[in-house]
């Protein structure tokens, strides 16, 4: 008897179909993965399973949920299933907690409200589901107080507390650094234990390869390929799915050795940053050479986008200087932004602020055709504003406006951690293309570690130093207190 | 998701109420600038054989007690308060997107500085302000402009500063600067857009708020000196015969009211 099972579901706005029949099922134990591009309707798939669709998009199908017999067309009927029969697990848990209430009450609210327990079981029920998860020491402390992977575990245990068995997780590693990537994938699969239902939509390669079990590869609102996972991933059956697998950093060819490094282009000696109290980084020292990838790579908040900022000279340096190759335009030293919309004037078309880099420049509006016709982008969306072109396509774009600039080193900040796996592949590939033939330096900075690895000349590492400073001012209220 | 094409969209109507306020706005600006020119007349002369009397052909909205015509006088005064409010509303603005600019801008001191002095302006009861300004100025009309102009700055300088601080502070602007460009770019094509919809807002309440203190000055005798026509001024000369001369006393109740009415329907509809 499976869990859930859905027939023929059609996701349709007006006459256009965003998301053809698909029907699957979700069997105790066996986790099922949708996985897909931004795009590829994977995320209303599972709001029709959920009926949560957004109003005027329409849904037809049947889904069964245990003994119940829906019909997807007619979200009502779901609501009495949420937090019962379904439960979401929302994209980034740790902004969905109640930051003025305390964990565990976040989580006897769901017991007491959806399940129906009295307040005073509730509690009860709370509280051992902390200490299931190992949080027991946690119950009292407000969302604020506790590490994004324990707020990861209480948010998991309130989607849970109404005794759903079956648990949508929609992107759940959305952001979300290789070692934290692993630590959520065990804890879904530990959750879902022998009888729970686990369904997973995700762009993430690796974590469907971690979670295993069915397959389901979705592109443009169809079913490309399914199966079970480590047979896809093993044996890709349909060209689409092994570019999607090939476009995995894991599975990039690496980089062949260089060539020895030339002059630097940018240099920096004992560079030490703080902000506020807490010293990021200290004595980082790097020449990064015309045409050399120096990629850049360590947890979230270790430093890496603050690193880039300062040898742009954005942000002073705490210590230590950085020097630059004599003889360069000032402006030579550009950078990529990890969300593009954010860095284009969000109210002027694209193609007005690019011809505003050509006439600043006096360049030959010419380059612009070229620099386009090199990478692979249509001369249309010089007409939309920043916010009417796809993810891919801008970074594209900002990285044509900076080549206009004629750059002798260029940072790139995270440039692809919002794109999906074969966007990410053609944008850093393009890239690194456009550096080498023009002897840009790039100084790469991203979380993926096997993107750095297979991309880079040269890489640095940076982590959390140990501060001593601090340690020695605890010591020194220890000592005061003895 | 697919890719929403925006630029195709066109720029959206004006909402129904912004059209209203809109109409009410044109309605008493008729009157005030084609009235007295379809119906002749002076709002000076008097004619006490007339006092309170009803509507005639000379005036449309009948007589005042010293039978000077209601219409003509309500016409120039609607002149009168809204160009004081346009001129004041004006220079506050131009003040506060200058100073609300270098105050992002440059931080530090400046900063400092002109945030306190605002601070302290705002500390004060408006109308206490644009009163001792009157004390201090000679002419009733440039004493309402400096004072309001005083008063009104604040709200521009506080906007300006807290939109320019937040767009230059943003990637777009790192871009920009990066590839060189100047204060001058940055200011046309990120700050200005940001907030000439907020400026046009503030404006729109501004004026509101100068009418209501001219006419509330007016009302209790400090403000407008008889016998110019001005709003509060007409109000409080007409309350003591509300029962003899009705129409002469809600004309311009009501003009008022119309008036302040379409700049907040105008001003506050903005959806964003």
């Amino acid at each position: 008897m499976s869990l859930l099972q859905a027939d023929d579901i059609t996701v349709r706005d007006g006459t256009t179909t965003l998301l053809a029949p698909v029907s699957l099922r979700l069997d105790p134990g066996e986790p099922l993965v949708v996985l897909g591009e931004t795009g590829s309707g994977k995320s209303l798939l599972a709001q029709a399973l959920m009926g949560t669709l957004p109003l005027g998009l329409e849904a037809k199908g049947q889904v069964t949920i245990g003994a119940q017999v829906l019909n997807s067309g007619a979200p009502d009927q779901f609501r009495g299933l949420w937090g019962r029969e379904i439960s979401v697990l929302p994209q980034e848990p740790w902004l969905s907690l109640d930051p003025l209430m305390r964990a565990q009450a976040q989580i006897a609210e769901g017991h007491c409200l959806v399940r129906g327990l009295p307040p005073r079981e509730a509690r009860i029920r709370a509280a051992s589901d902390l200490s299931e998860l190992g949080l027991a020491d946690a119950a009292a402390r407000y969302p604020h107080e506790l590490s994004g992977g324990m707020a990861q575990r209480v948010a998991i245990a309130a989607a849970r507390a109404g005794g759903a068995r079956i648990v949508i997780a929609d992107e759940p590693t959305k952001g979300l650094d290789a070692a934290r990537r692993d630590e959520v994938a065990n804890l879904l699969l530990n959750e879902m234990g022998q009888s729970g239902g686990l369904l997973i939509i995700t762009h993430d390669l690796a974590l469907a390869e971690r979670i295993g079990g069915q397959l389901i590869v979705l592109r443009a609102g169809e079913v490309v390929e399914r199966g079970a996972t480590r047979a896809v991933f093993a044996a890709p059956g349909q060209s689409y799915t092994r570019d999607l697998l090939a476009a995995n950093p894991e599975n990039w060819t690496g980089k062949a050795a260089a060539a020895p490094a030339g002059t630097a282009v940018i240099s920096s000696r004992n560079l030490s940053l703080a902000r506020g109290r807490r010293t990021l980084f200290r004595d980082v020292s790097l020449d990064i050479a015309a045409g050399q990838v120096f990629g850049v790579t360590g947890p979230s908040g270790c430093g890496k986008s603050s690193l880039g900022d300062t040898l742009l000279g954005v942000i002073p340096p705490l210590q230590g200087q950085v020097q630059r190759q004599p003889g360069l335009h000032p402006f030579a030293f550009q950078k990529l932004y990890q969300d593009p919309v954010a860095a284009f004037p969000p109210r002027r078309t694209i193609g007005e602020t690019l011809m505003d880099v050509v006439k600043m420049t006096r360049s030959d509006p010419r380059d612009v055709d070229r620099l386009l016709d090199g990478l692979g982008l249509q001369p249309d969306l010089l007409a939309r504003r920043p916010g009417a072109v796809s993810g891919g396509e801008l970074q594209r774009l900002s990285l044509l406006r900076v080549l206009l600039r004629r750059p002798a080193f260029i940072f790139a900040d995270e440039p692809t951690s919002r794109l999906d796996p074969i966007t990410q592949a053609r944008v850093i590939k393009l890239l690194t293309n456009a550096t080498e033939s023009d002897g840009i330096a790039l100084m790469l900075v991203s979380h993926d570690q096997a993107l750095i690895r297979n991309t880079a000349d040269a890489v640095l590492p940076l982590t959390p130093p140990c501060d001593p400073a601090r340690a020695a001012a605890k010591k020194r209220v220890a000592i005061a207190l003895q | 998701m697919s890719v929403l094409d925006l630029s195709a969209a066109p720029q959206p109507p004006l909402s129904a109420t912004r059209r209203v306020g809109v109409v009410l706005i044109a309605l008493v600006a008729a009157l005030s600038l084609l009235g007295p020119l379809i119906v002749q007349g002076d709002p000076y002369a008097q004619s006490l054989m007339k006092a309170l009397a009803g509507p005639d052909a000379a005036a449309p909205l009948g007589y005042d007690h010293l039978g000077r015509s209601v219409f003509h006088r309500l016409a120039y005064a609607l002149r009168l308060s809204p160009v004081i409010a346009l001129a004041a509303v004006m220079t506050a603005g131009a003040a506060g997107l200058a100073l609300g600019t270098l105050s992002a801008a440059k931080g530090g001191w400046i900063d400092r500085c002109l945030v306190m002095l605002a601070d302290a302006l705002l500390a004060l009861p408006g109308l206490l302000l644009i009163l001792m300004v009157l004390a201090m100025v000679p002419g009733t009309a440039l004493g309402f402009w400096a004072g309001l102009s005083l008063v009104l700055w604040v709200e521009f300088f506080r906007l300006t500063r807290a939109a320019t601080r937040e767009t230059l502070a943003s990637p777009a602007v790192q871009a920009s600067r990066l590839l060189g460009f100047g204060a001058a770019y940055v200011f046309r094509v990120h700050i200005w857009p940001e907030i000439a919809p907020m400026m046009l807002t503030a404006a729109a309440f501004g004026t509101a708020t100068a009418i209501m203190a001219i006419a509330a000055l007016g009302f209790v005798h400090v403000g407008m000196r008889a016998p110019t026509p001005e709003l509060g001024l007409m109000m409080v000369e007409l309350l003591p015969y509300w029962r003899e001369a009705p129409l002469a006393l809600l004309a311009p109740v009501l003009a008022t009211f119309a008036l302040l009415l379409g700049l907040t329907l105008l001003a506050g509809s903005r959806k964003t």
